[in-house]
């Protein structure tokens, strides 16, 4: 008798990616084998904030003898939906989610509601569902630290340009709409340039080269993620932290490292890490019943050369 | 014949497009109960006059009239409802829906906001009855075989309430059967009053069924004559001089076997083939459609695998599906399907010329274009090809010069034994006799021919030795001076029917 | 006896018949100089020379596939991959750099010959292939990543610095690689094939054309191109990123299909490509100078690249 190939595949395929999934990081963090089973939803690891999220939510689990299982959404809203439904099924006692998209998160969450399993939202809240606790960092409080640290280290007079994210985000709003409150208290600040840069390095340095054409005499940037910053650091070259303060967001790695080394003026860290670990916190605590805020702000901080070390560390 | 009154009349049509003056002057009168044969050569402007009557181009200058008023035909639409209707040589219809669809496509009889199916089945029913044809209406189109999709085309034109009838080479792709009864049922829409302008290349067809003949050439009207005209006059109006022979072939003088076929199978596709073609010689391959005749010569050519036997060239053994081989050893093929194997169609015609030859040319990767240009000049040259240049695209060249263009490859590459399948199909007469002059002087230079052509004429007229095969065998070999049609046909046919059975 | 040919149209004419894209180019920039001051200027130009470089980079190894009637959809994600391989190699594995540099092309050209043994012998049609290799180049670039981005070796990071104070070598990059795309196509064998086997692959096939080994070339050099592009693009920020040049195979495509040639193959030129790429190029400066706000941005690029092809379609239609 003949096996079909594709069977064959099939086993190979689903072998080799077992093997992957205990190698890799993906997989389930150990500790205490009869631990608390936690899921978690992370919107996408293509990019370096969600990749310490999940590195914060994972020693937190292993600190608490939690069984975490990681998913990536792939910045895929209905594989997210899919992933939260296998949860269910998997008998999860709590799931964390990190939404793709807080509107389409609902249906996910609704269904995890119907089995009795707590849903903790992290970094972005979930519109149109409960979830048990919203635990995320304050964008438009972020954005206004921004507006001042910028205004303060432009000796609050000065032209401003600001790089946006991808058009019609949560976080590109928020952030643009603290940062707008901020600069308002400036009169001397003039904003003379908005334009998108869909959070990417690359564009952040194209925009920025197009923008200064137009708008030589800049000598402040807000940056509405630190990878657009980066960009706009490599366009300025020798003029970036000396004659044009960049102002990025997030505090990643690389962002910090800028502002380490002065190119950067500040960056708002928000505290991927530490988000990671305050959602398997409460995740637990859900899990084991108790009842929660509904909402648990996480502070964000703004990394300047001075105290940039205490970002480094943790 | 009754006389009546004509129903509709173009006068002085004109139309250019860059760098050609399609039609320059073209008037036609169309009677209602008449056939009217359009004859010309490929591109003499015939296709452009019956996209105008059917409202795919709109003339320069002149005017159209029907029924003594002058009409503006811009649309299909607008040809439509003037009861002009054409049937191209690619037919209009969905392989995927049934008959009744096709027929009602567009505007189904609907009942409550439905389709109403019992009633497109009986007006289906009705339609082809008038056409004489017995098809289920319920069938899909993809499984009626060409013939009888042709008649849907035409019960489709006689659901629009046609008066007027253009049929561009309907008879192309028919088996003389096929004719006899498509040339019936033009006939009782003859007699139901429907002026039909009937396109034809076959001479013979002319006398069976028309009544009045237009001739074309270069985008004028000619002349307009009796269907009774003899051939030998409507050739000289076409082509403008007179053609001698039609089938002028000069035996050469015969060498030593070039190609030679031993035992040559497929499975389901022909079986047990042996034949040898000498040096000087033409030999033609007859039979039916569907014989096998075009598997054995792609499979010679390596175009196509093969399960037993073997082909050699010069004694030498080809290695089975390798085309690079075959052409290495010197055979070359002009396919039957010529623009959907012969020729790249959006590259220009210096490029499909060097096509063969690149391989060749090409030192350390790079083509020597400048060689392959002058190559090219020289064939295109031999072979008066009607262009602007070797850099006119070949899809813009007329039928007759778009086969020149693919033989000519083989010329380039000086091909010694040559496969021709079904070569002069949609060619018009002056081409025709251009390309069997080709292959006499091919022969005379020592090259072999094997020609594939279902045009019996054609096949006497031109091959040294005749070969007909039949349900995949060679049933027969005749020396073409002592070969008919009749004996041909003999042939083609009754083994078909003894081996049916299997 | 050359009475046979027929007259043929002006050249002027026949040029701009065939260089449609040109025409749509011109309009843009002057459209650009009197909308904006800082437009026309010798830095602002040179940018978008920069700017143009990686997709025209992409979109060169574009038109050999475009040009055989195929697709490739994942030169985006192996641009991203031969870069995170390049990054690796020369830091975390301590090779030297220019051996480095080869690994990374050869990951690019392997890229590209998978896609074809894919398309040639496994029969996929490409757009399935290639979609495949999206995934799989992209996914493995976070693989060897681990997500985060790699510092690049600052001797290959010149690539993405300029020569004395204004020439940027990017540009220079471009050039060169439009160059051998140009000659390629124009003058090799392989180059001429793709032609013959984009307008009617059975054709090439029964002329003699090896098509499956053409299709090996033709992919191949994609792959190649594309890490070519990669290594550019993260020149340019000293850093290769695993998400980098996520979605630049449409902006490659557009740009070919803006060029003049047609997805069904057979038709295509390295200098319609190189404008198809600096008319994308040109629109983003210009928006960003003009201060369009983000979410017209979006429609109007669509538009352009909507109406660049609508042009030159009617263009071609009228002269036919």
């Amino acid at each position: 008798m003949r096996i079909p190939a594709i069977v064959i595949a099939g086993a190979a395929l689903t072998l080799g990616l077992a093997g992957c999934g205990t190698a890799g990081d993906s997989g389930s963090s150990g500790g205490g084998q009869a631990g608390v089973k936690i899921g978690m939803s992370v919107s996408t690891l293509n990019n370096p904030f969600f990749v310490q999220l999940r590195d914060g939510a994972q020693e937190q689990a292993k600190k608490l003898g939690a069984s975490l299982t990681v998913t990536d959404a792939q910045n895929d809203a209905s594989q997210q939906v899919n992933q939260v439904q296998n949860f269910t099924s998997q008998a999860m006692k709590a799931i964390i989610i990190n939404p793709v998209d807080s509107d389409a998160a609902a249906p996910a969450v609704k269904a995890a509601e119907r089995s009795n399993i707590p849903v903790i939202a992290a970094d972005r809240g979930v519109n149109g569902a409960e979830v048990a606790q919203t635990v995320a960092s304050d964008n438009v409080a972020g954005g206004k630290l921004a507006a001042e640290e910028l205004a303060k280290q432009m000796g609050e007079k000065g032209q401003v340009i600001v790089l946006q994210g991808t058009p019609g985000t949560s976080a590109s709003r928020d952030r643009g709409q603290g940062f707008e409150q901020g600069v308002k208290a400036f009169p001397n600040i003039q904003v003379v340039a908005r334009q998108p840069a869909d959070f990417d390095r690359t564009k952040g340095l194209d925009v920025m080269t197009n923008l200064l054409q137009s708008h030589p005499d800049v000598t402040g940037v807000f940056a509405e993620n630190d990878e657009m910053a980066l960009g706009a650091i490599k366009a300025l070259g020798d003029r970036a932290g000396r004659q044009v303060k960049v102002v990025g967001f997030d505090g990643t790695p690389d962002g910090l490292a800028a502002v380490s080394d002065g190119t950067m003026a500040a960056s708002v860290a928000q505290q991927p890490r530490l988000l990671g670990q305050q959602a398997v916190a409460a995740a637990v605590k859900a899990a084991a019943g108790e009842t929660l805020e509904k909402t648990l702000a996480v502070p964000v901080k703004v990394a300047t050369k001075e105290n940039v070390s205490e970002f480094q560390t943790s | 014949m009754r006389v009546s009154e004509a129903i509709l009349q173009a006068e002085g049509l004109r139309k250019g497009f860059p760098g050609v003056q399609a039609l320059d002057g073209v008037d036609l009168s169309l009677r209602s109960g008449e056939v009217h044969v359009l004859l010309g050569e490929n591109g003499a402007g015939k296709s452009t006059l019956i996209k105008m009557l059917s409202g795919a181009y709109h003339p320069d200058e002149g005017r159209v009239l029907m029924d003594g008023r002058q009409v503006d035909i811009r649309t299909a639409g607008d040809a439509q409802r003037l009861g002009i209707s054409t049937i191209y040589q690619e037919f209009n219809l969905v392989p995927e829906l049934s008959v009744a669809e096709n027929l009602s496509l567009g505007r189904p009889p609907r009942r409550f906001g439905f389709i109403d199916k019992s009633a497109m089945v009986r007006q289906a029913g009705e339609l082809l009855a008038r056409v004489g044809v017995d098809v289920d209406p319920r069938m899909p189109i993809a499984r009626l075989g060409i013939a009888r999709m042709q008649m849907v085309e035409i019960a489709k034109a006689l659901a629009l309430n046609a008066r007027v009838l253009i049929m561009d080479e309907p008879t192309a792709v028919l088996t003389t059967s096929e004719v006899d009864m498509l040339f019936e049922i033009v006939r009782q829409l003859r007699d139901q009053g429907v002026a039909i302008a009937f396109i034809t290349h076959h001479l013979e067809e002319i006398a069976a069924i028309g009544d009045r003949v237009t001739v074309l050439r270069d985008g004028r009207s000619v002349a307009e004559v009796p269907a009774d005209t003899s051939q030998d006059e409507l050739v000289r109006l076409m082509v403008g001089r007179p053609i001698d022979q039609q089938f002028p072939r000069r035996p050469a003088e015969l060498g030593e076997p070039l190609l030679k076929v031993s035992d040559l199978s497929r499975r389901g596709a022909f079986d047990d083939i042996s034949f040898e073609v000498r040096a000087g010689e033409v030999v033609g391959v007859a039979g039916l459609v569907g014989a096998g005749r075009t598997e054995v010569a792609r499979a010679i050519f390596g175009a196509d695998r093969y399960d037993a036997g073997e082909v050699a060239v010069r004694g030498r053994r080809l290695p089975p599906a390798d085309v690079h081989a075959a052409m290495e050893a010197g055979l070359g093929l002009v396919p039957e399907d010529r623009k959907g194997q012969g020729l790249v169609l959006s590259a220009d015609i210096g490029e499909n010329l060097g096509l063969v030859t690149m391989r060749d040319a090409t030192r350390a990767g790079f083509v020597d274009r400048k060689g392959q240009r002058r190559a090219a000049a020289k064939v295109a040259d031999q072979l008066a090809i009607r262009m602007t240049g070797l850099d006119q695209e070949v899809r813009t060249l007329s039928g007759g010069n778009q086969q020149k263009v693919v033989i000519g490859k083989w010329l380039v590459a000086d091909a010694g034994v040559l496969i021709l399948d079904e070569p002069t199909r949609g060619v018009d007469v002056g081409a025709k006799v251009e390309i069997y002059q080709l292959i006499n002087a091919l022969t005379d230079s020592g090259h072999a021919v094997l020609m594939i052509s279902s045009d019996l004429p054609e096949i006497l007229g031109m091959s040294d030795r005749i070969l007909v095969m039949a349900r995949g065998r060679l049933v027969g070999e005749l020396p073409a001076a002592e070969a008919t049609q009749d004996g041909v046909m003999a042939l083609a046919v009754t083994d078909v029917e003894g081996s049916r059975a299997q | 006896m050359r009475s046979n040919v027929l007259p043929r149209r002006s050249p002027a004419a026949a040029w701009l018949a065939e260089n449609g894209a040109v025409a749509a180019l011109v309009v843009l920039v002057v459209a650009l100089s009197l909308l904006s001051s800082d437009f026309l200027s010798l830095t602002n130009l040179l940018n978008v020379g920069v700017q143009a470089a990686v997709t025209a980079i992409l979109a060169f190894g574009s038109t050999f596939v475009i040009v055989t009637g195929g697709i490739d959809l994942s030169v985006g994600s192996v641009a991203a991959l031969s870069a995170i391989t390049l990054a690796w190699t020369a830091t975390e594995a301590g090779v030297a750099w220019p051996v480095a540099v080869v690994v990374a092309l050869a990951v690019g050209v392997a890229a590209g010959l998978v896609n074809a043994s894919l398309i040639a012998y496994g029969k996929l049609p490409p757009f399935i292939a290639t979609l495949a290799m999206l995934g799989i180049a992209r996914g493995l670039a976070l693989v060897i990543s681990q997500g985060s981005p790699i510092p690049m070796p600052d001797a290959v990071s010149r690539l993405g610095d300029t020569i004395g104070r204004y020439l940027p070598v990017p540009v220079i990059v471009m050039v060169v690689m439009g160059v051998i795309a140009a000659v390629i196509l124009n003058r090799t064998y392989a180059g001429r094939a793709m032609y013959a086997i984009g307008g009617n692959e059975e054709a090439a096939r029964l002329s003699g054309i090896k098509v499956d080994r053409q299709k090996l070339i033709t992919y191949g050099l994609s792959g190649g191109f594309a890490a070519v592009a990669g290594i550019v693009l993260a020149s340019r920020l000293a850093s290769a990123q695993p998400q980098a040049a996520a979605g630049y195979e449409l902006d490659a495509i557009a740009a070919v299909v803006i060029g003049g040639a047609s997805l069904s193959g057979g038709k295509g030129r390295a200098l319609g490509t190189f404008v198809g790429a600096l008319i994308l190029a040109v629109l983003r400066n210009g928006l960003n100078l003009l201060s369009v706000s983000a979410f017209w941005q979006q429609v109007v690029i669509g538009v352009v690249i909507a109406l660049a092809v609508l042009v030159d379609t009617l263009r071609r239609r009228g002269t036919n």
